[in-house]
């Protein structure tokens, strides 16, 4: 038994059979409840999964990131006992530390989802590119500010029950960061920060989501918000 | 000129309003009805250029042929972003159908027999 057992970790997991086994067994060592949603990888994800000790689950075609963790949200929120929920990347970015503190806050403070903030204190070991582009991200969207985030495409997010029975990502794609913080405004759900701190290894950065993509999320939040 | 504020107020109407009541049957009616709109026109404009080159010269276009084109153009548009948004419903709809399957036949991890996960090998 361990203190975290009403907690969910959700990884997304696209080709990422380099990583995912040592990223799950090192937070297993913690969280013993843990899904990754293998996004119809084209690698040895699948076996590596089996070996890792995590539950799997599997679309039979790839649909995104966004529809992974939907996936693996409507998985983890069926499972008895579950009242916590953590989004956590398979490639290796994310701390166990800073889940621990993010579900620790949220067992004792009235909330209902933390978001992992990169830009508290010092942001030195964030590329500079990430650092600027991250920046206008939060500067063009006048809901993050409203809201008081400053890292809206932060992929570490804990939350409660009632935001796991709620949410209902429709981007499949990379824009689900900037739909989450939409159904948050929408829903009123209480929302703060935690500082987390980014691992950038030369495979994350590999395997992380190019600035190009930008246009592409831009675009999917445009056309998606003007019909909410 | 009076064409410039029709197209791009024409324009900015149809986007709000579209991208707001998109998926309902009325719109969908409306679709219809607008093409069937524009199919017509195109055909009387074949049929009386002449009579098209009056109403470019009233709404301050040089030509009648400039004025289809304009026409064209924010017709091609529309029917960009009506092909979008149908492509983006049927991905989600996908999506969901693909969940259902991946819900259904996920795999827990292996248990032990006493019922505890299986000790990570590393």
């Amino acid at each position: 038994m361990s203190d975290y057992d009403d907690v969910w970790l959700i990884v997304p997991v696209y080709n990422e059979a380099q990583v995912i086994c040592d990223v799950v067994q090192k937070a297993r060592l913690t969280f013993p409840n843990i899904v990754c949603v293998d996004d119809g990888s084209r690698d040895a994800s699948v076996s590596e999964i089996r070996k890792s000790g995590a539950h799997l689950v599997r679309h039979p075609v790839n649909l995104g990131q966004g529809a992974s963790l939907q996936t693996g949200i409507e998985y983890a929120r069926a499972q008895p006992g579950a009242r916590f929920f953590v989004t956590f990347d398979a490639d290796g970015q994310h701390r166990v530390e800073d889940v621990v503190r993010m579900i620790d806050r949220l067992r004792q403070e009235p909330l209902d989802i933390l978001v992992g903030t990169r830009f508290h204190g010092d942001t030195s070991h964030i590329p500079w590119i990430k650092r600027v582009v991250l920046k206008t991200v939060v500067a063009l969207s006048p809901r993050t500010r409203r809201m008081k985030l400053t890292d809206a495409h932060n992929g570490l997010r804990a939350f409660n029950k009632t935001v796991a029975d709620d949410l209902d990502i429709t981007i499949n794609g990379m824009g689900h960061a900037s739909e989450i913080m939409a159904i948050i405004d929408h829903k009123g759900w209480r929302v703060a920060e935690e500082k987390v701190t980014i691992i950038y290894t030369e495979y994350s950065m590999a395997k992380g989501q190019s600035l190009i993509n930008g246009v592409n999320i831009l675009f999917d939040s445009a056309l998606r918000s003007s019909r909410r | 000129m009076i064409i410039q504020i029709l197209l791009i107020g024409a324009v900015l109407v149809l986007m709000v309003f579209f991208l707001r009541n998109h998926g309902t049957t009325r719109t969908a009616a409306g679709v219809k009805i607008g093409f069937v709109l524009f199919i017509l026109f195109g055909v009387l404009a074949v049929l009386w250029p002449d009579a098209l080159t009056v109403v470019a010269d009233f709404v301050g276009v040089g030509r009648g042929t400039d004025l289809l084109l304009y026409g064209l153009v924010v017709a091609f548009a529309f029917a960009m972003v009506n092909t979008y948004l149908r492509f983006k419903e049927l991905e989600l709809r996908h999506a969901r159908l693909a969940r259902a399957i991946a819900i259904q036949s996920a795999e827990p991890p292996a248990l032990d027999h006493e019922g505890e996960n299986v000790p990570t090998a590393s």
